[in-house]
């Protein structure tokens, strides 16, 4: 008896031991699986944290004191005319364009955002100095107490090439960011240029996996981290970072290249100061001022660039050199400063008018708004929409019109059409691929000369939404034509010079080229033979005037289409440059489907591309300002 | 009254002064021009009457050309190319442009019979001028290459096969006329299309059929039965065939073609080839593999635990 309860303590104690071990393990992987959650959580999902969350507790103040004041400036060359309105000095000198208008300023380093938030709601300075999409991510706290929601006082660059988008070597255009992985600054200033990438191909945030970075660029910024990664496929970076990954030398990346930048998306980063509202209602003409000063400093920032950059210019070196002792590394020499300036276009007083009064205006007030609090609301930085004011200043006012001298700036078309179809037509077709940054198509019927809007409303709508985005590149309408005909005309042609035989019963006929049976091997024959000309001479059966036929057909398509286009930005009162769409015809030469066995694989090649291509400089018209 | 007119000549001068500096919708220009270079014979034998008449043939062809090239449309570019006239040594008569009426007709008058048949060397010359165009055009528009002779040419080596040949291969169209000739001329089973004209009523017919075909308007509508007439080739071959259709350059006839520079990118940087000696891991999948591993090490530290107490 013994030893049954002796063996059945045995059993059970070894239950007991075996029940603790799963439980433990059990323990264990729980405990695994929510750190691994953690990590996926830190790694992708920063973003659903709101900005609110990350910035912690903010003590919200009143302004105090207006002499000096206190204004943030950001590493930014659209920030060099507000150096040089307080003469070339943090504090404001005598005789300065500020001190000129009774403005007493003390300019201060703004780079950390999160900061610049804290000290703007704590009144420790009225003005907070940003990209739109950062306001945007930064929306929900700014509107958080009366006092501080923000009037957008001033518009002051487009990033026109300071931002960067690098990727390995097998990514061209931006639909390739499907899939991908991609590093950026968190709530960086690259976050709403992916987001217009992203809409720009019809992509969504879920097609791709993030990495953010802590810093904008260093040790912790997506350059960095991109080098030290190989599984991250495109980083966002500044101009000196693209530079040095995709240059020769130390700290390169083997095939990286900069596929996209704001020198073609070139209405994507806005740069903006906002104030705040009870500073705004009460210093309304202080506000004035500073904004008239700047604007006024744009001016001649611009004038003596141009004249540093052909006669050269002191007052432009004193900028310059000032520009590189503030900024430290951000600018660590004046050629690099002056870089600095290169990578943004000043929109001037005429970009007011047109960033704030505009209707139609897809890169105005209302839209770039729109955009930035979707983004912000979309990828949970606020839960919810909270506006900011338009700038309310009287633009018409002596302040601004007896002051300025360049108020009269027009908006001109952006390229030399003549150039743009000399550069596109020269180009192969392979060398067209490298420069397409986007492309989409629509089909047609045989015969087709009219495109409704009814019809094609929705591509027009996203050629012209994405011409403005990337006003800095231009929109090819590529017409193409079916090669069915051409083919039959050879086939016809080279029957009745006796070239071609045909054997065989209907439905089941054979070829022969010159006796020989027509297959792959006589591939490199009938090509010497259509180009010396043995198709041709017979006045019934001519296939290079119906290819020429075709070519033409193709480019009244493609213009009757950019004709439609025009058309449809006018009567939705939107905005377009007209010169950035320039229609081509490519006729039979790159058919989705050489050989057509029916009509509906003819009409897969009865379409017309819109394809988004980078052009060269010659190509472009010069011009200061860009609104 | 005096006073408005002048203030409105004044007006009317400065916008004629300003209006270079006003452009409408800065498009390229339409490009889709035909062309036509005509040919004309000017050689001694064109001063021979035309069978049954008293006219000239250098008269009735000229007389003709000037009916027919009334009716044509003036966006169409016409060039008129001489060779042997006995009293011009200009060869363009008229350069190839927008036709204007008065200058044409001008132009047309001057030559007067001379020399002998050099045809191949001036069939060239006016391919070549349309091929220029071409290339202007970015290959859109249509070319045709009009010779109107009376005779063989007397050039040795006759260079007409050669060229005609070539000119076919890169896509202009010829169309010959041959006047009061007794068998047709060499040229009629080598080009597009051939004419023969005995009387002054014949040859402008056949001039008025030639400029008839020019830009008459294609379609792309291609009926059943074409899909059954190339369904039989291979679909790389027909692939090759269109590319060999569609790569006939703009070079001079009778010359090879020189290489092609492509247009110089200036968007964006390009990317360097150098080796990257990276390793180090920030990513999501390193982060997952680091707590695979710190995972198994807690497990199995739980079941060493477990069984020290035991």
């Amino acid at each position: 008896m013994s030893k049954i309860f002796e063996s059945m303590r045995k059993f059970y104690k070894s239950r007991v031991v075996a029940v603790d071990s799963v439980v433990l393990s059990a323990v264990a992987i729980a405990v695994v699986l929510v750190l691994v959650l953690m990590s996926v959580r830190t790694a992708y999902a920063a973003s659903q944290e709101t900005f609110e969350e990350q910035l912690g507790s903010v003590q919200v103040g009143n302004v105090t004191g207006t002499s000096p004041l206190e204004v943030p400036f950001i590493t930014w060359g659209g920030d060099m005319p507000t150096f040089y309105a307080n003469g070339n000095s943090l504090t404001t000198k005598p005789g300065s364009i500020f001190h000129k208008l009774g403005l007493n300023i003390k300019l201060v380093n703004g780079d950390d955002f999160k900061q610049q938030v804290r000290d703007y709601m704590a009144g420790k300075t009225p003005f907070l100095r940003s990209t739109f999409d950062m306001l945007g991510q930064a929306s929900e706290v700014i509107a958080s107490d009366t006092r501080t929601k923000g009037f957008i006082i001033e518009h002051l660059t487009w990033s026109t090439g300071g931002d960067n988008a690098v990727g390995r070597k097998d990514i061209k255009t931006v639909a390739d960011l499907k899939g991908k992985t991609v590093c950026l600054q968190e709530n960086g200033p690259h976050v709403g240029f992916l987001d217009d990438m992203l809409k720009s191909a019809q992509l969504d945030w879920s097609d791709i996996k993030v990495v953010w970075a802590k810093d904008l660029t260093g040790p912790n910024g997506p350059a960095e981290m991109f080098k030290n990664n190989q599984n991250i496929d495109v980083c966002f970076v500044i101009t000196p970072d693209a530079l040095a990954l995709t240059g020769k030398g130390e700290g390169n990346v083997k095939g990286a290249k900069v596929f996209l930048s704001t020198a073609q998306l070139s209405r994507s980063i806005a740069d903006v100061y906002i104030c705040r509202k009870d500073f705004y209602d009460s210093n309304k003409e202080l506000v004035t001022k500073f904004v008239a000063g700047y604007l006024k400093a744009v001016e001649e920032v611009i004038d003596l660039k141009n004249k540093y950059e052909t006669t050269g210019s002191p007052e432009y070196t004193k900028l310059l050199e000032f520009t590189k002792n503030t900024l430290g590394e951000g600018a660590p020499t004046q050629e690099e400063a002056n870089a600095l300036i290169g990578d943004c276009t000043f929109v001037g007083y005429g970009g007011q008018l047109a960033f704030f009064r505009e209707k139609g205006n897809l890169h105005g007030f209302e839209a770039l708004q729109k955009k930035v609090l979707d983004l912000a609301v979309n990828r949970g930085y606020a839960k919810t929409r909270c506006a900011f004011f338009p700038s309310t200043l009287d633009y018409d006012s002596p302040t601004f019109l007896s002051y300025l001298t360049k108020t009269g700036v027009q908006r001109k078309e952006k390229f030399r059409a003549e150039a743009v179809q000399e550069e596109i037509e020269a180009l192969t077709t392979g060398a067209l691929d490298e420069r397409t940054l986007l492309t989409f198509s629509i089909n047609f019927e045989p015969n087709q000369d009219s495109f409704s809007e009814e019809q094609y409303g929705a591509e027009y709508k996203r050629l012209v939404e994405q011409a403005d985005k990337y006003a800095n590149a231009v929109f090819a309408v590529r017409g193409h034509s079916d090669p069915t005909k051409t083919l039959s005309e050879i086939v016809k042609a080279g029957m009745k010079k006796g070239i071609l035989q045909r054997a065989g019963t209907e439905g089941n006929y054979k070829y022969s080229l010159n006796g020989k049976p027509l297959d792959l091997s006589s591939t490199k024959e009938i090509i010497r033979l259509i180009e010396e000309g043995a198709f041709d001479g017979i006045a019934e059966y001519n296939p290079r005037e119906t290819m020429q036929a075709a070519l033409n057909l193709s480019r009244q398509r493609a213009e009757a289409l950019r004709d439609s286009i025009i058309n449809y930005a006018e009567s939705h009162g939107l905005h377009l440059d007209k010169s950035q769409v320039q229609p081509t015809g490519v006729g039979i030469k790159e058919p989705f489907i050489a050989k057509p066995s029916n009509m509906d694989e003819a009409k897969q090649n009865m379409r017309v591309e819109f394809r988004l291509i980078k052009v060269s400089a010659e190509a472009t018209q010069k011009s200061d300002f860009d609104f | 009254m005096k006073n408005i007119i002048r203030k409105l000549a004044v007006v009317i001068c400065m916008l004629l002064i300003l209006a270079p500096f006003f452009q409408p919708w800065s498009y390229a220009e339409d490009v889709y021009t035909d062309n036509v270079v005509i040919v004309l014979d000017c050689s001694g034998s064109m001063r021979e009457p035309m069978y049954n008449t008293d006219i000239m043939k250098l008269n009735a062809a000229k007389s003709a050309l000037k009916d027919v090239l009334k009716q044509v449309q003036e966006t169409t570019h016409i060039g008129l190319l001489q060779f042997s006239a006995g009293n011009t040594s200009k060869e363009w008569l008229y350069p190839l442009g927008v036709k204007k009426d008065v200058e044409f007709m001008n132009a047309i008058d001057t030559p007067k019979p001379g020399g002998n048949t050099p045809l191949g060397k001036y069939m060239k010359i006016g391919a070549d001028r349309l091929l220029q165009e071409r290339e202007k055009q970015h290959g859109y528009g249509s070319y045709r290459l009009l010779v109107v002779t009376d005779g063989e040419s007397t050039e040795s080596p006759c260079p007409v096969d050669s060229y005609t040949q070539d000119i076919i291969s890169r896509g202009i169209i010829i169309d010959a006329v041959g006047i009061n000739m007794d068998r047709a001329h060499t040229l009629a089973t080598k080009v597009h299309s051939y004419r023969s004209a005995n009387n002054p009523g014949s040859l402008k017919k056949a001039l008025a059929e030639v400029f008839a075909e020019v830009g008459s308007v294609k379609n792309d509508a291609t009926g059943k039965e074409v899909f059954e007439l190339i369904a039989p080739l291979p679909s790389e071959v027909a692939a090759a065939m269109l590319q060999a259709l569609s790569a006939s350059g703009n070079h001079p006839v009778g010359e090879k073609p020189k290489p092609k520079q492509e247009p110089q990118a200036q968007a964006g940087q390009d990317a360097q080839q150098v080796q990257s000696g990276a390793t180090a891991s920030q990513d999501h999948s390193a982060a997952l593999l680091m707590w695979v591993i710190i995972g198994v090490v807690v497990i199995a530290l739980l079941a060493l635990l477990a069984k020290l107490t035991e």
